[in-house]
Formats: structure tokens, sequence, C-alpha cells
């Protein structure tokens, strides 16, 4: 395993009488892609901006190479952020904006000069310097953001929803930029966003936040494969979620059926929810099946269809590259391995 | 039909501007008059001109404005601007509290602002002056520095001060470097603001002011009496000064801006570091008044000297002196009460002899005054003062009536008070605007004692009062009556002797009289007060006032009648020969002069009189 | 950000001491008798009751009489002005509202002297009308000389504020509700007129407040006997020396003022939420 970088122990956060942050405990390491993702208002930003070091946290620690560093002012850390709407200052041009960290330390000209020109090749901005900020596109703004923070050579690099104000195509391209430069500089970025795809798609690790609190931190594959609740299945992609009980290892009960499952370590006949992704049901005739149902609905997706099945219990989402004709009597099959087993939470 | 429109316009815009600029041109035209005359233009000279920079008192002035609107506009700037961003950063309530008690002074209506103020810095012992005045600048400046800066702040990205801070800047230099240029526009708006409003009050300065202290308002204000061109002349400066500004500060920005603008370049801090280097060294010459010279403190009646004389007294007695005006003898004396130290005073009778009973004064020292014995006998040893063991003589003369010799008949006059309430001359009359003489007139007109304490009198005095005000529609003028009697522009007015001469020397039409039923007699006289930190410098003065040649330049100039027995004789026979006024007739019996009154009764000839003007 | 938070501690200061106070020691004065010291504590309403007398009633009526009649006549002549200038291009514009603003920065008190010398009974009007051989006005030292004293100072307070809000104004929405069918006469009383009304507040309040409490134009254009609530507070403080009385009137107008401010800011802000 790499170095730990920073670790945040039991942190929390008041504003007024509310509680936004809930005691986060959260290691990031060195080189890490780490990504907050949560709905607004879980206190992915509030986490990021206490990094930052422009929010103090009302109670617990955040250690910077194991020293505790909540107190210090954000100018003295080795932490540069690049902001939301990107903060750009329309005063300057984006040489100057690029500059800005480097001048204050009062640099060498010729040496900012330098690296000011080598950030805006690295963000394909060259030939733009002398460039009014507010006259660039929302990419371009983007790159001068990134550009302006990076040029510090900063340890971490905060990004709080950098790509949210971008179309979807610049976005995508955007995204694999991001981490072409990651990879590049070698240090770590700590990314928030909302957007799971997004998070699935750059990330190392992913920290799935709501209410303050976090729900799962683990790889894109394990928070996308094995969610630990149903708060983190729903907010992970498309999800059918049911109700059962554990019978035991291996084998799981819902809507009336058995099914042998991978998943082990729950109490026999412990009540738990189970997970089923679309797009791992097949539809098969309706005998070669437990569950059977009516087709109700498809929808043409691009790559695959959308169908809805009405089952006895519940409809299923189904997400195949196969056309169902509506109407239709279906039967839905799916591995050991599709079965998805949690614990059940009544909080969500 | 649109042409048609257009041309409507345009046509209004041109009147709009030329209402507004109607007064400005006045100003203008008249500035460069060869004449006195503010209504008749006689000639083109730049004689005010020269006039103005010989003016001590005006270029002071100047300096007090100019220095006050800048550094009241830089402070108040600096500390609204901060505030501004500080407020941005607080909670809710604390931001609302703040706003709302910014928002007084705004709403507030000036004068109550100002009084608010005078009773502040009175009840806190605080000497009033330049830098009473100056607080007093920055305190109703600053809100307007906040109101236009606050939305700027607000409109901000927050983040764009984190952003500086997350790049290394201390806060102090996301302040500097972010935050205040991306304001700037609404800091620029809010210095303006505070300048114009700085340079141009006159009702906050005019009560938080004291010790000599003026700005060009105040002067203007205290020009009334004898107003001249020589402000006509100053203001035009201020319009074209002002013109060159705003010209320089609209095409300035373009020009940078072409020049490709840096930030403020190390000449553009160095001006200003100069500037206010300048501004700090003329305000420390101002302030201290060369330590080593003697300072004499002197409280007189507005334009009631020849004010080269001060300057001529300040070179042969090697000192300084601080001269004050006062508007009337009842604000002189509310200064003094409210704590303000004079050495010199000049006020009337009546108001020396409560004085003396109040114990504000010393005894002069008859020794230390050589000169006394040019002065006539018939000024000395009155009512107000027996024996002049406190007092002595400045000026002296009575209450009467100017008349327009081409307007009112002759056998009109016999009526003598009862004149105001001819209604041949109605709307043609200027009446004086001072309780004190008006039921003066009233009183003599009923054939009572101006000095009665009668409850009955009193109210028939009052009676006699609206039924005048009723039939005559008279104007209550102050000194401007002056100025509209040399211009002749009412037939009548009740006036001092001293400024009847004076318009009778302007207009021929003119003439002055004393009614039969009597009138009031009255002295002004130089006194020294008690806690007077110069008494021999205070002695000197009053024997430089009487030594022959200063009385002869002083009436010479000021038109009243000297109590110095050669000047008195040489004006009777040079300047003022012919001029009745200038001669006081006290030789009839009814005559009286004004005695000390009750605070009880003073204060019930004030309500009264309220009442009258008021209705 | 929290490091700027205390910036507005010396404001703060500032406020309480050359603000809050003087408010403070005004009703003190106002409340107690006698004396221009405040130690002597004797709380009295003497001086209110001495106010509702007929005569102190009837200044303080005419001076919102006045002040109202200003702030209707500025109104009524300077939003056409306002209104003329917003629709002039930016260059114009800019150079209009300069040259509205420049008189403001002249001397009130000259330019009051100035039209004491044109409104006066020989003065510069009557000397025109005089060779033209027509009669004599008489102008001054009525509510006429005034009024044309307080506009002519004032005007420009409501002309800037209504021009702000009309030249903010989106021009494609007078397109648009011509687009609709609107005439002229209709687009200005439904769109434009509902859209300046803050700027028309605004301009209102600064008029009559200015016009209500000022006492250097009436004393000097309307004589001794124009007396306003502005020239009894000043004749209490320097010429009667009755402070206790002149602070009670202060006291008295500085509330009716604030009330009626607060009353506008109601209203304003009603509008901006429909």
């Amino acid at each position: 395993m790499k170095n730990k970088l920073i670790e945040l122990k039991e942190l929390t956060k008041n504003f007024d009488d509310q509680q936004v942050l809930k005691g986060i405990d959260l290691d990031i390491y060195e080189n890490e892609f780490l990504t907050l993702l949560g709905p607004s208002g879980c206190g992915k930003t509030t986490t990021l901006r206490i990094l930052a070091g422009f929010d103090e946290p009302s109670s617990g620690q955040v250690l910077f190479n194991g020293i505790e560093i909540s107190k210090i002012p954000p100018y003295k850390r080795e932490i540069n952020t690049v902001f939301q709407k990107y903060a750009l200052f329309p005063h300057l041009n984006v040489e100057d904006n690029i500059a800005f960290g480097l001048n204050l330390k009062k640099q060498d000209k010729s040496m900012i000069s330098q690296k000011v020109d080598r950030m805006l090749k690295m963000v394909g901005l060259e030939g733009f310097g002398k460039r009014d900020v507010a006259l660039l596109s929302g990419g371009q703004q983007q790159r001068v953001a990134i550009a302006r923070a990076l040029v510090n050579e900063p340890k971490v690099l905060l990004l709080d929803e950098p790509l949210g104000a971008l179309d979807a195509k610049i976005r995508k391209q955007m995204q694999v930029e991001l981490k072409k430069i990651q990879r590049e500089v070698g240090i770590t970025f700590v990314y928030v966003t909302h957007d799971q795809e997004e998070a699935l798609s750059m990330s190392d690790t992913v920290v799935v936040m709501n209410n303050g609190e976090i729900q799962q931190i683990g790889s894109p594959t394990d928070i996308y494969n094995e969610p630990e609740n149903r708060f983190v299945a729903n907010f992970i992609g498309e999800s059918n979620i049911i109700e059962g009980h554990m019978i035991r290892d291996f084998l799981v009960e819902f809507d009336g059926y058995q099914f042998e499952c991978v998943d082990k370590g729950f109490p026999e006949n412990e009540e738990i929810e189970v997970v089923l992704r679309p797009e791992d049901l097949d539809i098969v005739e309706p005998d070669q099946a437990k569950i059977t149902g009516i087709v109700r609905n498809i929808t043409f997706k691009g790559v695959h269809y959308e169908i809805m099945i009405e089952t006895e219990k519940r409809t299923y989402m189904v997400q195949t590259t196969d056309y169902a004709e509506p109407g239709r009597r279906v039967g839905l099959t799916f591995g050991p391995e599709d079965v998805h087993v949690m614990w059940k939470m009544g909080v969500y | 039909m649109k042409k048609k429109k257009s041309f409507f316009n345009r046509f209004y815009v041109v009147l709009c501007l030329a209402f507004f600029y109607l007064p400005i041109l006045v100003t203008m035209i008249f500035s460069f008059n060869s004449s006195k005359s503010l209504t008749r233009f006689s000639g083109f000279s730049l004689r005010w001109y020269s006039e103005l920079l010989n003016n001590v008192e005006v270029v002071k002035a100047v300096y007090v404005s100019v220095s006050i609107a800048i550094i009241a506009t830089i402070v108040s700037t600096v500390l609204g601007t901060i505030t501004a961003i500080g407020l941005s950063r607080n909670r809710k309530v604390v931001r609302e509290l703040i706003l709302n008690v910014n928002e007084i002074p705004i709403l507030n209506p000036e004068i109550v602002t100002a009084i608010g103020l005078m009773l502040l810095f009175s009840s806190i012992g605080m000497r009033k002056g330049y830098i009473t005045m100056l607080l007093a600048h920055i305190t109703f400046c600053t809100p307007y520095v906040i109101t236009s800066v606050y939305p700027k702040v607000r409109s901000l990205d927050p983040n764009l001060a984190n952003a500086a801070m997350d790049l290394g800047a201390t806060p102090y230099q996301a302040l500097v470097k972010i935050v205040v240029p991306m304001i700037k526009e609404g800091i620029f708006a809010g210095a303006l603001l505070a300048f114009t409003m700085s340079f141009d009050d006159f009702v906050i300065s005019y009560f938080v002011t004291g010790n000599g202290t003026k700005n060009i308002s105040i002067v203007v204000y205290n020009m009334t009496k004898r107003i001249n061109p020589t402000i006509n002349a100053l203001s035009t400066i201020v319009i074209l000064v002002i013109i060159v500004v705003l010209v320089a500060a609209n095409i300035v920005p373009d020009m940078m801006k072409k020049r490709g603008f840096s930030g403020t370049t190390r000449k553009e801090k160095a001006v200003v570091l100069v500037l206010v280097v300048v501004l700090l060294a003329g305000l420390i010459q101002c302030g201290s008044v060369s330590r080593q010279q003697k300072v004499l403190k002197v409280y007189n009646a507005g334009e009631y000297i020849d004010l080269s004389l001060l300057e001529q007294f300040e070179e042969e007695y090697n000192c300084t002196v601080i001269y004050e005006t006062f508007e009337s003898n009842e604000m002189m004396y509310t200064k003094l009460s409210s704590g303000e130290s004079y050495d010199v005073l000049v006020p009337s009778d009546y108001m020396i002899e409560r004085l003396i009973k109040e114990e504000y004064l010393q005894h002069l020292d008859w020794d230390m005054i050589p000169n006394s014995e040019n002065l006539m006998e018939e000024v000395m040893d009155q009512s107000y003062d027996p024996g002049n063991r406190y007092s002595c003589p400045y000026f002296w003369g009575t209450v009467g009536i100017l008349y327009d010799k081409t307007v009112v008949d002759p056998e009109d006059l016999e009526d003598g008070w009862e004149l105001l309430r001819n209604p041949k001359y109605k709307g043609k009359i200027y009446m004086y605007d001072s309780e004190r003489d008006s039921f003066m007139i009233a009183l003599k007109a009923l054939g009572y004692s101006m000095n009665t304490t009668d409850e009955n009198e009193i109210q028939e005095a009052y009676e006699w009062l609206i039924s005048q005000r009723d039939t005559m529609d008279p104007i209550y003028a102050g000194d401007d009556v002056i100025d509209n009697m040399i211009s002749g522009n009412k037939a009548i007015a009740v006036v001092y002797s001293g400024d009847a001469s004076y318009i009778i020397s302007e207009n021929e039409d003119m003439d002055y009289f004393t009614p039969q039923q009597g009138t009031n007699v009255w002295y002004d006289a130089m006194l020294i007060t008690k806690d007077c930190n110069e008494v021999d410098l205070a002695h000197d003065f009053i024997n430089f006032m009487l030594r022959e040649d200063c009385a002869l330049a002083n009436t010479e100039e000021v038109g009243y009648t000297s109590p110095v027995q050669s000047a008195f004789d040489e004006m009777k026979e040079g300047t003022y020969e012919g001029v009745s006024s200038y001669i006081p007739e006290i030789d009839n019996p009814k005559n009286e002069i004004f005695a000390y009154q009750t605070p009880k009764i003073k204060q019930k000839y004030a309500e009264l009189w309220t009442k009258v003007k008021a209705q | 950000m929290k490091q700027f938070r205390h910036l507005i501690k010396p404001y703060a200061i500032w406020a309480a001491v050359m603000i809050v106070i003087p408010i403070i020691l005004i009703a003190l004065y106002a409340f107690t008798e006698e004396g221009n010291s405040v130690l002597t504590f004797a709380f009295t309403f003497e001086n209110f009751k001495k106010f509702a007398e007929a005569t102190y009633v009837n200044v303080i009526l005419k001076s919102f009489r006045l002040g109202i009649l200003t702030t209707l006549i500025c109104l009524g002549l300077g939003y056409p002005l306002a209104f003329i200038i917003s629709r002039f291009e930016e260059k114009t514009q800019n150079t209009l509202i300069l040259m509205v603003t420049i008189p403001m920065w002249i001397n009130l008190l000259l330019r009051t002297y100035a039209w004491m010398n044109i409104l006066a009974d020989n003065g510069i009007i009557n000397q025109i009308l005089g060779s033209l051989g027509l009669g004599q006005l008489s102008m001054m030292y009525t509510d006429f000389s005034v009024i044309i004293g307080l506009i002519c100072n004032f005007m420009p307070f409501m002309i800037i504020p209504i021009h702000t809000s009309l030249s903010k104004m989106d021009k494609s929405l007078i397109e648009a509700a011509y687009d609709l069918g609107a005439d002229p006469v209709q687009t200005f009383w439904k769109v434009t007129w509902p859209l300046s009304i803050p700027g028309v507040l605004n301009g209102i309040m600064m008029v009559f407040l200015l016009s209500v409490s000022t006492f250097v134009i009436p004393k000097l254009l309307g004589g001794g006997q124009y007396m306003l609530i502005g020239n009894l507070i000043e004749s209490q403080f320097i010429s009667v020396g009755d402070w206790n009385f002149g602070s009670a009137i202060s006291l008295i107008l500085m509330v009716i003022i604030l009330i009626s401010m607060g009353l506008m800011k109601k209203i304003d802000k009603q509008e901006d939420k429909e």
C-alpha cells in the first residue's frame, strides 16, 4: 500500500444548529485519485473546504503527513483548489491568473514565465497567455483554473465539481484529460462530484457520502458491484432492490423463490436487501425462469433497450440489447454472481 | 411625427438643463462684473478675482473645505470598503444591525444628524474646530461609501478571495490584489459621493465647527450681509476645477486602458504619497499656528470689522488672531454657554448686561488702554455697564426705518413706526427677523417701554405684530435686507443705523429716520472674558481698535458709527456727509437701551416671535 | 471568509459612538428640562406638550406639505427627463447624466444666492421684463421662490435613480410588449412604469427627505416668515438657545422620517417580490 497523505479523524462540522458532517473518518493516499460522491447537501463540499482550509471543523482532526493542520490558514497549505465556477480573477489575463501564486512567492520573473508556459502547454492552451479570461469558453476557463492551481506544485489538488458547468461532450473530454494530467503530475487529486458516472470512470477510490456520513469507501468496481446499502445501490447506477432474507451462506430467498448467491457471513434468516443490476438480468422464455412477468413498457436508449417487466410482486427494470414486445409474458434469469446481498437499513 | 417627437424631447432636455444651469451661469457672469451689483452687469473686470486672492478668510476656507473633503474621503472610503467586505462575511443578524444603523445618517434629516453630533462633541467637552468637523464629515460620508460598495461585494463570487488564499495569498494580499480591484467601481463611486457630500456640506459643518474653522459654505453663509462677487469668483473657479476633474476622470481611464493598464504603477503611488505628505504638512501648519506666537481669540458679529486691521494687529504685536463671527447675540451666548472659550467678545448692550450678571467677564484695566481718551463722552457710562467697568464701546447707533424717497410720501413719515402699518405700502416692507427688534417696534408704537415685563403689554405688542403681518405682508428678512435695499427691491425696511449708512452710500434714493415714538439706542462693546488667556494682548487689542487711524478705517469699511471722536467727525464731514443715519439721534427722551431679560421673559418673546412668523 | 469578519469592528465602534450615541443624546435632551447640561436629569414631557401647540403643529404640517409638493413636482418633471435621457444612445446618456450631476457639486448656498438675484423684485427677470416694457413680478419670499429653489437643488436626486432603473431595463421587454400588441402608451403604463418603480421610490425618498428638513433654502428664498421644521430646530439651537425643545422637535422629525422611510422600504421590497 502507498503512503497515507491525509487522515481525517472524527470530523464534524456544524453550521448554526445544523450538523452537516457527522463524524468523517477517511484516509487519503499519495498519488490517489479520490472522489467524494453524493447528492447535494451530503457534506462533500464541506469536507473539501475543510481540507482546503476555508472552513474549520467543529471537532475532529485533519492530519497532513501526520501533522494536525485544521487550524492552519489556506495560504500556508500545500493544497490547491479548482473551484466550482473556476473563480478566475476577471481583472487579470490568463497568464497573470496562472502566475498569481508564483508572483506572491516572489519567484524569479523568467522562472515564472517558464512555468506558466509549461502549464499552458500541459492544459493545451498554448498562445492563450494574453487573453482576457472572461472571453474564454467554459472548457478553456476550466483549463486555466487547473493550470493556475497546478503551477504551484501542490501535494494535493482539490477539485470542487469542476466539470459541472460544462456541456456533456466537453465534460467527457475533460474527464479523460484530468485523469491524464493526474498521472502526469503524479499528485493526489481529491475530486468532488454528484455525477456517479464521472466518479466511476476517473477515480481510484470513491467515497459515497450522504447526510454528512460516509456510506461506502471502495474502488469503482466495488462500489458498483458490491454496494453496501440501499442508498449506495440506488445512487450508483440503476438498480432493482428487493427485500428478502438470507437462508444460509450462499443461499438467499426473495419474491418467494430461493436463489444461489456468492454472499456469506450474514446470520441465518437475517432480513436483507438484494440488488439486481438491470443490465445483469436476461429475458428468456417464461418456462426457463423462476420469476416471470409481462412486458409493460420498452424504451430505446441508444445502445440498449430499457424494459419494464411487471411480475407478481413488483416491476423489474431490465437493460438488454434484445427487443421484447410489450404485453408479452417473459421470464427473468440471472446468475449467482449477479445477486448482491446488502444489510437492510431502515433509515434510507 | 417621429421627428417632431424627437425635437420635443431634445427641447425638454435642454429646458431642464437650462433650469439647472441658470443659477450657475448667473454666478459665473457676475464674477466678472466691474461693480458690486449682483443684478446689474456694468462691465467686464477681473477685480473680484484679485480680491479673492487677497481675502485671507476665503483662501483659508478653501483650504479647510478641500483638505477636509480629501481626508474625509480617504478615511471614509477605506473604512466603508473594509466594512462592506467584512459585512458580507458576517452572520445575518450582525449584518442587518450594522446596515440599519448605517442607514440612519442617510435617512435622518441633516439637521438632526448635525445636532446629534454637536451634542456629542459638547457633552464630551471636545474642542470644536477642524477635528470635530473632520470627524463629523467622516461620519456622514462613510454610510454612502458602504451603500455603494456593499452591493458590489455581495455580487462578488466568494470563492475569488478563497482562490487567492488557496494560491498562497494572505488575507491581506487577497484583499488588496483580488477583492479591492474587483469592487473598485463601487469604491470609486462611493469615494466620489463622499467627496461631493463633504465638499458641499453646510448644515453639519455649521453646527459642529468652532474656533474659527470655516469651510466655504460657512463663509458664504456668513457673507449674506454684504455679499459681493468675490464669492462668485470663487465658485466660478470651483466650477472650472470640477469640469477639468470630470473631463480628466472620463478620459484618463480610457487612456490607461489603451496603455495596457496594470495595477497602480510606482509613479502613481509616488504621486499619492506626495499628495498625502503635502496635505499633512499643510494641516500641521494650519493647526499649530506657530506655537511661539501668542494667540488671541476674538468673537464678533459677522461683517463687522475691517479684516485688514486684524492683519495689521497681528503684525504689530507679533501674534495670531483667531477671528470668529456670530449671527446674533443669542448665537454668541449659546456658543459661550456650551463651553467655547474666547478672549475678546463684541456683543450688544443687553447681552453685556447678561454676561456681567452671569460672571463671564473680567474688569478692564483702563490704564492699559491709553487710547480710551479718544472716546466720545456720549457713549460712556450707559445703563448696561455703569462706569464702564467691563466694556469698551466699539460701535453704536439706533434702529430706524430706511425708506425709498421716490416711493414714500414724506408726510407719512410722521406716523413713525405706524408707517409699517400703512396699507399704502403693503407688500413693500422688510421687517428685521429678530424678536427683540420687532417687539421693540411694536411696544414703541404702542407707547410702552421696550423693556416692559407686563404681560398685557407684551400681548398687545404681539397683536400689533400679528395685525401688521396680516395686513401688510411684510418680509421678515435677515441681513439680506442690505443687498435687497441697495437693489431697491422694496420701499421700506427696518435696519440698524450703520447698515442704513452703508445702504444710503450705495443707493442715493434711500434715506433713514428714527420715529418720534422713540427707538432702541444700542451700543456694541468690547469685553474681556474671565477665562481669557492673554489679558495683556486683549487690552492691546482694545487699545488698538481705539487708535484714531484704526477706528477710522473700521468705520469707513463697516459704515457703523464710531465711538472715537476724531473718526466720527471725519466721517460726518467726509464719506457720510449728509447721511443722517451716521449721526445717531440720541436726544429723544423716549429712546431706550435694551436691558437684561430674565430667561422666562426671553423665552416668552422667542415663542411669540416664532408664532408671529409661523402663524 | 472568516478572516474578513473582523473588518467590521472599527466601523461598529465608530457607528456606536458617532451615530447611536448622538441619537441617545438627542432623546435625553428631549426628555429633560432647562440648562445645557445633561447631568441635571429631570425627566419631563413638557417639550413635547409645547410642541402640540397649534403654531408648531402648523409648522410641521407646512413642512410636510411643502415636502410633498416639491417631491411631486420633481417626479412630474424629472421622470420625463429621465425617460427621455434613457432613450438616447449610451454615450449621450452618460454625458447627459453627468450634466445633471455637475450642479450638485456646486455649493447649494451659492446656487440659492443666484436664485435670489434672479428672482428679486429688481432682479434679473424683472429687469428683463422691465426692458420689454412689461410689469414687475413679485417672486421672492413666496412659495414660488422657495419651491423653485428646492426643485433646482433636489431634482437631480429624483432623475438619477429613475434613470438608473430605466437604463437597466431590458430593451427587449419593450419590443416584446409592442410585439404582443401594446401601443406606446400601454407599453409605458404596463411595462416601463412598473419596472421603474424602485427608482421612483428611491427618488421620492431622497427628495422628500431633503426638502422636508431643509432650512437654508426657505430661509434665504422665503424670508423669516417661511418657518419650516428645519428653521424651527435651527432657531431653537442657534438663537433661542432652548436645546431641550430643539432636541424634542428633532426627535419628532426623526421618528416621523424614519417611520415613513421604513414604510417606503417595505413597499419597495414588496414591489421586488412581485
